[in-house]
Order: structure tokens, then sequence, then C-alpha cells
């Protein structure tokens, strides 16, 4: 499948902003079975691009600044992706839990790839009894590991309401929890927290979903701004393994992987310092179609 | 000069061996003092008997000059949470090491110093301990400062490591220990030094006679190597600090002091062609190098923590391009997690051939199945924490368990979670620190402590300083030794068997600054100083007009209406500068003079305003002598405690008159003892820009075209100025010759010409941003505004003319703010920088 991608961001500034400086992380990622065909970001005002450079998780980010006073500052992605995923294991084929589990605590890999980075505690994912509990139920003993963290999405969707007016991205996510409510983004890091409270190995994954689903499928949620998924590890011989928890499903083609991290903190699409008072307004939208080739 | 007169030598032993017997040392743990067998060890009985020699009295003299030097100094720290700053709590004795024993602990501290650079290289580089099993992956990945952004890098100058720090116990079985490894960014070096100032001071002779090992050249060298890993010769090294808030600000002041740094905060650099600058009044100029206290995490808002404030965006780019040198790098605190002192006797005979010459509490990490099982297995005998964070996970705020004293659930609920997530926990062997003798109440007591011993990359090695900063529990039962757990702290002496030199005798060579190339100005410093400048001068303006009220209202029985209107004016002052309340007309005079002094919900109150000048001053304290400092603080006290309390009229004007006195010496403090660089030109120039705007509107009040004999009188004294206008003129007081007096009198200190032309000197001697020798805008303000006065005549001011001064004079601050206090990389104009949402 090929994408096209339109993904704008415009701040709006109350006061003038003299400089900013940022970093963005919005080119999709090249690899897992994505391979981007083409890409270009633009600046409104006109910035000078600083330089790219690939983070630790091998997400392409570039860095620019802005020397004109503005008000207003938009950033514009366009981008061709094409997306041919393997299909995943049958879930019983895959080992034991446990046996993944201490296969992640014993890895001998620092790469960005190794199980490791993805164990522990993270600055948007804290682990808690609550969330830790919650997914003891779908891990009973020796159960396959891609079998339970399928069950664990499922029940998510199933006791979670998306509710955009719920949360937003300073909700600690145990009050999320409390509140069965929230958006794509507090369902990947409850499912992360969950799973790592086991010790099991879990990203934070963020992309695009296809903004219209296919002939006779409903629209999925999440589809008219940046979504936001989970990626389980699976053991050294299967690796990880992408999971949806806001809409239930294993992720296939139609989702359009941009960056990978622990938690939201590794992967948000544009962060930057800006010199200037006053308030800001933010708006997103994205747009991702089918190309017509 | 005091001789000391020694008691006769027996009495000193009698003494001793009083002081001796009743000291009783725990039974499980070893002890400093006495030596198994419970007899002291000689250079215990050596320092002690020289102690008994001062005698009683002279003892206490000693120490309470001690603690009053504490104070002096201005030494204190934060507890976390708490907004004001305590004395340090220094203990009266010092902790001794005798050479011999202390040659085994700094071999052994430089030889784990250099494990963990080594170790540090290895995982931010090719991982190959990773990779070949010596150290789980996630052993590493667990601690909150292994910064990924790091992964790859080459660290500018070749260390991970430059300052390091371990944490040391005497065991029972009397051998040192390691208890934890600090790298992050270590504190206690500068309580060191100041411990070391107070204590060789409070004893001279014993220190000079026990031949104690110096401080001094460990700073010297640390800072040459810093120096050396530079790109440039002569390089800007850096001292980035937090902030006035941090918990160890004082101890950052006065080691940037100390060691001649440039201390800085996260926005006072800025990344700009892909090097870091230190925005100055004379624009933007490199940092070489950084010693940074500030959390790796908040380092950089780019790459790691976003919601940081106290770091500078690009950091890590430059460190990346080998542009800057760091201490410690970021990502260095890693090595401070327990998980992986488990793995380092291992290591060490892996990287380094030899085992470890000072190791550490036995340690095993629960991340792995043997240990796991083994710890989950005996329980009882361990002691258990968190592998990677200060705090038991699973376990609220406690710190650590000891397995044998848990309930059963506890046991339940903690071995539950080590076999789910044993990777975030350790088990210890419980250690019981040894004693060592504090002074309390006249006699000796043994308390545990632990030693943090300090060492420095040098060009070739590492250098350890002898001493250390000692920190000495309250409790008898030792097992966490922390600042916050009301612990006091104590010098540390290294006793050689040689003599010192004599030349490094003199009680001041701990004192001096290695190097006092503070370079140009920080624009935010400059910033401050300006600001401290002005505030101090609206407290003296302020205290005036209440003096002036007070003397007014103490003869009123005896003055008429034209009186009564100078007291009225005089208490619309203080209101319309917000001194005193608006909303409550009927105030009485006195009230409202007393209000505007020494009330503290008012913005414009002197206490108010002195409070500003205090904050303003905190943080350019590494540029201020102690004396300004406490002069400062001393007024500000002085009000607060006077506001607090019932008082009566005379007491309020002797307190106001105190004040002014105070002012008046903190002035002369400044122009007599401030060095003549930048620094303090912006301390005047915010004076005399205050002062010029405050002379403006009182002329504006007391010789509008309404103005009377009394109102003009009061203007005069105001600016001090009665005994000059009388010996000028015989008549009394006159429209024109006092307004002659108040503005364009270049000879009269207060006249608001005066003023003008010292800012304009200043400004001239400025540094200037133009190479093509145009003024820049703040100079063409001033010498206009100054020629202008001067050539003004007196007889044509009116309150029209004067304001049109005042805003002069204002937008003139507002010019020299734009110029010297804020420009980006590009030089432009800014205001504060915040987050992209």
């Amino acid at each position: 499948m090929i994408y096209d991608i339109a993904h704008r961001t415009i701040y709006k500034y109350d006061a003038p902003v003299a400089s900013a400086r940022c970093a963005m992380r919005l080119i999709p990622r090249n690899d897992r079975g994505q391979t981007v065909l083409s890409h270009r970001i633009e600046l409104s005002p006109s910035a000078e691009i600083l330089h790219e450079r690939i983070d630790f998780h091998g997400n392409r980010i570039c860095e620019a600044r802005i020397l004109k006073p503005h008000t207003r500052l938009q950033i514009a992605l366009a981008a061709r992706v094409a997306v041919e995923r393997a299909p995943p294991p049958a879930p019983a084929l895959t080992p034991a839990w446990e046996i993944v589990r201490n296969a992640a605590y014993a890895s001998d890999s620092l790469a960005a790839s190794s199980p490791a980075h993805y164990i522990y505690a993270s600055r948007f994912a804290p682990l808690f009894d609550a969330a830790t509990h919650y997914a003891r139920k779908s891990f009973s003993p020796g159960r396959p590991i891609l079998e339970g963290a399928i069950e664990l999405t499922q029940r998510i969707h199933a006791d979670f309401a998306y509710d955009p007016d719920a949360t937003h991205i300073a909700t600690p996510i145990a009050q999320a929890f409390e509140r069965r409510r929230g958006v794509c983004q507090d369902f990947a890091h409850i499912m992360i927290a969950a799973l790592r409270g086991l010790g099991l190995a879990a990203s934070y994954v963020s992309g695009y979903l296809r903004t219209f689903a296919a002939p006779g499928q409903a629209r999925l949620e999440g589809a008219d701004s940046t979504h936001a998924w989970v990626s389980v590890w699976c053991g050294p011989e299967f690796g990880f393994f992408d999971l949806d928890p806001t809409n239930a499903i294993v992720v296939g083609n139609d989702h359009i992987a941009i960056a990978i991290g622990r938690d939201y903190a590794d992967v948000s699409p544009i962060d930057g310092v800006i010199i200037g008072a006053g308030d800001q307004d933010l708006d997103v939208s994205v747009d991702v179609k089918e190309a017509a080739i | 000069m005091s001789a000391e007169r020694p008691i006769e030598t027996d009495k000193a032993s009698q003494c001793v061996a009083a002081w001796i017997a009743q000291y009783a040392p725990m039974r499980d743990a070893p002890d400093e003092l006495l030596d198994p067998d419970g007899r002291p060890r000689a250079h215990w009985l050596q320092f002690l008997e020289s102690l008994a020699a001062f005698g009683d009295t002279g003892l206490e003299q000693r120490f309470a000059a001690a603690g009053r030097r504490i104070d002096d100094m201005g030494i204190s720290y934060r507890v976390h949470g708490e907004t004001k700053e305590r004395s340090w709590p220094l203990g009266r004795l010092p902790l001794l090491i005798p050479e011999s024993e202390w040659r085994d602990i700094a071999t052994g501290v430089a030889q784990r110093a250099e494990l963990l650079d080594q170790i540090l290289h290895d995982v931010y580089g090719e991982a190959r301990l990773v990779a070949e099993g010596a150290l789980p992956a996630a052993a590493i990945t667990g601690s909150p400062d292994f910064i990924r952004p790091m992964c790859g890098v080459a660290p500018p100058g070749g260390r991970w490591l430059r300052f390091y720090a371990a944490d040391i116990g005497r065991g029972p079985d009397g051998a040192w220990r390691v208890l934890g490894d600090r790298a992050q960014a270590p504190s206690g070096a500068g309580y060191a030094l100041e411990n070391r100032m107070i204590l060789s001071r409070a004893l001279p002779s014993l220190y000079r006679d026990m031949n104690v090992e110096r401080l001094a050249p460990f700073f010297r060298e640390f800072r040459a190597s810093i120096s050396g890993a530079a790109q440039r010769v002569d390089p800007r090294i850096c001292l980035l600090t937090p902030g006035p808030w941090s918990e160890t600000y004082s101890e950052q002041v006065n080691l940037a002091r100390y060691l001649g740094l440039t201390l800085v905060e996260g926005e006072d650099l800025v990344m700009s062609d892909g090097k870091l600058h230190v925005r100055t009044i004379a624009g933007l100029k490199r940092a070489d190098a950084i010693w940074r206290r500030v959390d790796a995490d908040w380092c950089d808002p780019l790459e790691q923590n976003a919601a940081s404030r106290l770091g500078v965006a690009g950091m890590f780019e430059a460190i990346r391009r080998g542009a800057v040198v760091v201490a410690n790098m970021p990502g260095a605190g890693l090595i401070e997690s327990r998980a992986l002192m488990s793995f380092l006797p291992e290591l060490s005979q892996r990287l380094l051939g030899e085992s470890l010459k000072l190791p550490n509490v036995a340690t095993w990490w629960c991340g792995r199945e043997s240990e796991r099982d083994q710890v989950v297995q005996a329980l009882s005998d361990y002691a258990i924490s968190g592998a990677f964070s200060d705090r038991l996970p699973g376990f609220g705020e406690r710190r650590e368990a000891l397995g044998h004293a848990l309930s059963s659930e506890e046991r339940a609920r903690l071995i539950d979670a080590i076999n789910q997530r044993g990777v975030d926990y350790v088990a210890q062997e419980p250690v019981n620190l040894s004693t060592t003798p504090a002074w309390a109440d006249g006699r000796l007591t043994p308390r545990p402590f632990a030693l943090r011993v300090f060492a420095a990359a040098t060009a070739d090695g590492w250098t350890v300083m002898p001493g250390g900063f000692c920190r000495i529990s309250n409790r008898l039962d030792a097992r966490a030794v922390s600042m916050d757990a009301g612990a006091q702290s104590s010098d540390v002496w290294v006793l050689t068997s040689r003599p010192i030199e004599w030349s490094t005798l003199l009680p001041s060579d701990e004192d001096p600054p290695i190097v006092r190339a503070l370079g140009n100005l920080p624009s935010r410093a400059a910033d401050n100083l300006f600001w401290m400048g002005r505030y101090l001068e609206r407290a003296e303006a302020t205290l005036r007009v209440v003096r002036s009220l007070g003397a007014r209202l103490g003869e009123l029985q005896h003055i008429d209406l034209q009186g009564r209107q100078s007291i009225e004016r005089l208490a619309r002052l203080l209101i319309a500068w917000g001194a005193a309340p608006e909303d409550m007309p009927d105030m009485d005079p006195t009230q409202i003079a007393w209000v505007a002094a020494a009330g503290a919900d008012n913005y414009g109150s002197a206490l108010s305003v002195m409070r500003y000048a205090r904050r303003a001053a905190s943080i350019v304290r590494e540029r201020l002598s102690q004396d300004v400092w406490q002069l400062i603080g001393r007024i500000e006290t002085r009000l607060t405690d006077a506001g607090a309390r019932p008082i009566t009229e005379p007491e309020a004007l002797e307190i106001v008159e105190r004040s002014l006195h105070t002012l008046a010496a903190l002035s002369g403090l400044i122009d007599e003892n401030f060095n003549r660089v930048a620094g303090w030109s912006f301390i005047d120039l915010g004076r005399r820009i205050e002062r010029a705007i405050g002379t403006c509107r009182f002329a504006r009040q007391f010789a509008g075209d309404d103005a009377t004999v009394e109102t003009l009188d009061a203007l005069l004294d105001l600016l001090d100025s009665q005994i000059t206008y009388r010996s000028r003129y015989i008549a009394g007081a006159a429209l024109a010759p006092v307004l002659d007096m108040a503005m364009l009198d270049p000879f009269n200190p207060r006249s608001v010409l005066f003023q003008a032309m010292r800012i304009d000197e200043h400004l001239a001697a400025l540094p200037n941003l133009r190479d093509d020798g145009v003024m820049e805008p703040p100079r063409r303000l001033s010498v206009k505004l100054r020629a202008e006065l001067e050539s003004e005549d007196a007889r044509r001011l009116d309150a029209a003319t004067i304001f049109a001064f005042e805003q002069r004079l204002m937008s003139l601050a507002d010019k020299i703010a734009e110029r010297y206090f804020t420009h980006d990389a590009d030089g432009a104009a800014n205001s504060q920088p915040s987050r992209i949402a």
C-alpha cells in the first residue's frame, strides 16, 4: 500500500515571537515494513535548517531555527510512504511470557532494538500497581506472550471509552486508568505501563492511520490526527510486534509509523524553545490517503 | 597578638583521660578514637591533648568563634522544599585520618574513578562489556541517567568522568568500603573547603602542629585539567547552576568564586554556530568548558526533558561537535546506580586486570536469576534497596528495607515484587559504620559517619583531594547518613608525618582565588546588579521620605497650616510609590510612615524593596563581597523584625535612621571595595538612574508651580542639601535656586545632572558592539540628556519640563536593558524563552 501524507501544524502566538528553535520528528520511519518514497518539510516563515540527525531510537530529527519575528508558525510535512508489513506469527506459537521476560532481563545488546530499553518506567509511563494488576489477568502462567498481549489490547478497547475531552497530555496515566477514558496516547501509555509492570518490553509508536477506511470497513479512531500504538517484544526469535489498543487490532498495513521510543516524550513530533512572551495556540491537521498512482 | 597559654600538661592529660573515660562506643562497630582493645589511638591522643591544653573556656571561645564565622561567611544550605537557607551545621572536631591509611583510600578511589570512566567509555561507545556478557544491558538501561543521546558520542577532552566522589565508611572489620558512587554533580567539595577555612582558623596551632594536608592543590589541578581539555588556550570555564533555589547554591557560589569560574544559569547560555556561548554585555562570548551542577536530564530541552528551563537548547549538539568540555559528561550519572556496584569486582579484573583496592559494599542485582533466587531465599540476611533509585520501588518513600525487620505482609509483597521485576532491586550486606568522636555539651560522644572523597581527572590519571566532606549522623544507628536527616558535617584532616612546607602554612593559603578571570560580565548578572543598585537606591529614597515625614510629625504641634501641607504631600508621595495602601485615605500619617518603612504588604515599602534588592543580589552573590551581602541581609532583617512587633514612634524613627546609616555604609562599601570592572558600573548605573528619577519626582512634588517655603524646605531635606543651600543663599528657600540645586547643579551629588554625568561616563566606558565608531542607542540618549541638563536654566523649569526629563530617564533605562541585558544568537533583543507547546 502506498500512502500520501499531509501533516500540518500551526502555532499562533498572542505576542510576536522574536526567534524560535525547534527539533522536528516528522519524517516516517524507513524500516519495519515501511519505505519512505519521498518527503518534504516546509516552514513558514521560512527557517534556517540547521541539520538533520538520527536519534537513539532511529527516528529522523530535523532541527531548524527561525530568526524572524513572527506571530504564526506553520510546519507542514508531505510524504509518500509504501507500507508492506509481514503478518504476525500465530500467537500460540510465541514463547511463554515469563521466558520472554527473562530474555529481556538478560539481553546482551544496548542497541535501540534491545528489549532492555523498554522494560522500565519512563517519563509518561510510570509503573503503578493497578495497571500491573490489570495486565496480570491476561497473563496466566505459561501463556504465549502474543496471545496475552492481544487479549490485553482487546480488553483495553472494551473497558476504556475514547473521549478526547477526558485527558490532555499532562494528565497522569494513573488518572486516565482510574476514569477508564482517554485517547490513543493514554491507551498506549496504559498498555505499556501494564506490560512493563510484568517485566515485559513494550515501546511507544507514533504515526498515522489511513483517513478513510477500506471499503466495507468502519472508520477508525485517531484517523484525523496523529495516532499512537504499542510495540510488544515477543522474544529474540520474533522481535517486536505492533498492537493498537485504541482500535483493538494487530497493526497491519493501515498504520504508518513516524517514530518509536519509550513513550511520548521520545517521539513528540515538535520540541522547541521560543523567545517570546504571551500565550500560544496550536492547530494540527492530518490527511492520509492512498496514493493515486 | 594574644599568646596561647597552655595549662599545665598534667591537667591536660587528666582532662583527656576524663573525656575518654566518658566515651562509650558501640560494641558492634569499630571506632576512630579507640582501638578494638579500647585504647586511644596515638594521633587522636595527640589531638585531644592539644585541645585540652586550651582549657575549658579557651576551647569554648574557639568553638564559639568558629560558629560566628559560619554565620559571617554565609555558608548555608537549603533543605529540599524549604525556602529559607539554614546555617551550616559544622561539627567542632575534625575527622582524623593518618597518612598511611589515607594512602590506601586515595589509591582505591583513584582506581575506582579510572574504572568507572572506562566503563562509561564502553557503555556509550562500543558496548562490548554488554555484548560479551560481562554486564547485562538491563543493568544499564534502568538508570535514569543512561542518557541515550550521548550514545556514540566522543567526549570532548576524552573523559566521561572528570570529577568523581565516593562515599565511604569503615565497616565492622575495620576496612573502608565504598557505600556509593557520585558522578552526576557531586556536591560537598566546596563545603569541605569552607569547613577547612573555619576549623583551621579556630584551631590554628593545632592545625599547624598536626601537619594537615592542604586542599588547595587539588582544586588547582582540577581547574588546570578542565582548562587543558578545552579547545582554546585560556578558555572560559562556566559553572552551570540550577539557580538560587538549588539546595547547594551557596556552595556553588563559593566554588565559582574560589576557582574563578563564571557562574551561569541556563538562560545565560546560547548555542550558536555549533558552539556554546555566554550572553555578556560585550555580546556572545564562547563557553569552552562547563562544570555542571544541573542534572543531565535538565541540560538540553531539545534532547532530554522538554519541560526544562534550567538547561540550554542545543547543548548536546555542541558536545557532539566537540565544541564544549563538560564535567561530567551528561550520562556519567549512570555509574551512581547500585545495580552497577554488583558488577564492579568483575569489571575491575576485566578492564584493569586488578582487583578493587577499595571494595564496595557487597551487592547483588536481582535482575539475574541466580542472584534473585539466592536473595529471595535468604531475605533476612540482606538490606534491599532500589537498583537505580533512592527509593525502594513499591514502598513509597522508603529508602531501603532490612530483610529481618520486615513484617510478614511486607516480606511477601517484597518477594513478589522481586520475583516479578527483580531488575528494580538490589540486595546488600548490612554494614554498621564506624563511629568518630563528636563534641557535644563539653564532652565527646561517638557518632557514626560517612566520608565523601573527591577525585579529579588530570592529564595522566587522577588526583584525590586529601580530606573530604564528612557527614556525621545525629543518631547512633547509622545506616544512611544524609544531610536532610539532621546530620552535621565535619572537617577531615589527613595527617602527614612530614612537616607541611612553610609557605603553605600561612593561614590564608586556602583562601585566595586560584585565578581571577571572571571575564566579560554575563548579561543576566549585569541585569541583576543594575536592579540591585536601583532597589537599594529606591529603599533609601523611601526611607528618606519616611524620615522626613516622621520628623515633621514629631513637631506637629508647632507647625502651621503650610507645614501640614508638606506632611500631606510626603504621605501622598509614599502612597503614590506603592509604599503605603491607597485605599485607606483616613490612615493617619504616622501609620503611613511606618507601613511605608516596615510593612510587608505593599510592593513599594522599604522592606519590600529591600527584599527585591536581596533577591537580585542573591543571583550575583559570587560577585559581591561577604560584607555587602551581609549588610543587605541586615537591613532586611531589621525591618522585618521591627514590622512584626508593636513599636513606639521614637523607636520606629531610630530604626529608619539606622537603616539609612547601614545603606550609607553599603554605598561606601560598594564604592570603596568593588573592583572597578563592569560589575560595579551596573550597580552604579542602577543607582544613578533611580536617584535621577527619584529626584525628578521629588522636584515635581515639592517644587511645582504651587511650591511654598515649607515644601521647598522638605525638598532640600530629602536631597540632604540644607547645609549647602544655606551656605550659598542667605535668604530662605526660593523656587529657582532650590530647583537649580535639585536638577542642574553639577556639583551636588544628588542633582539630576550629576547623575546624568555619571551615567554618561559609565556608558562611554562600557564595551561597544559596533566597530564603526557610531554610538550605541543608550549612549546617544545619555549624551543628549546630559547636554540639555547642562544648558538648562532653572528659571525655565516647571512640572512639565521636569516630567519630560523623568520620562527620558525611564526610556534610557529601557535602552540600557535592551542593549546589555538581553541578546540572542544574533544580538537581537528578546524576552523570556519558553517552550513550544
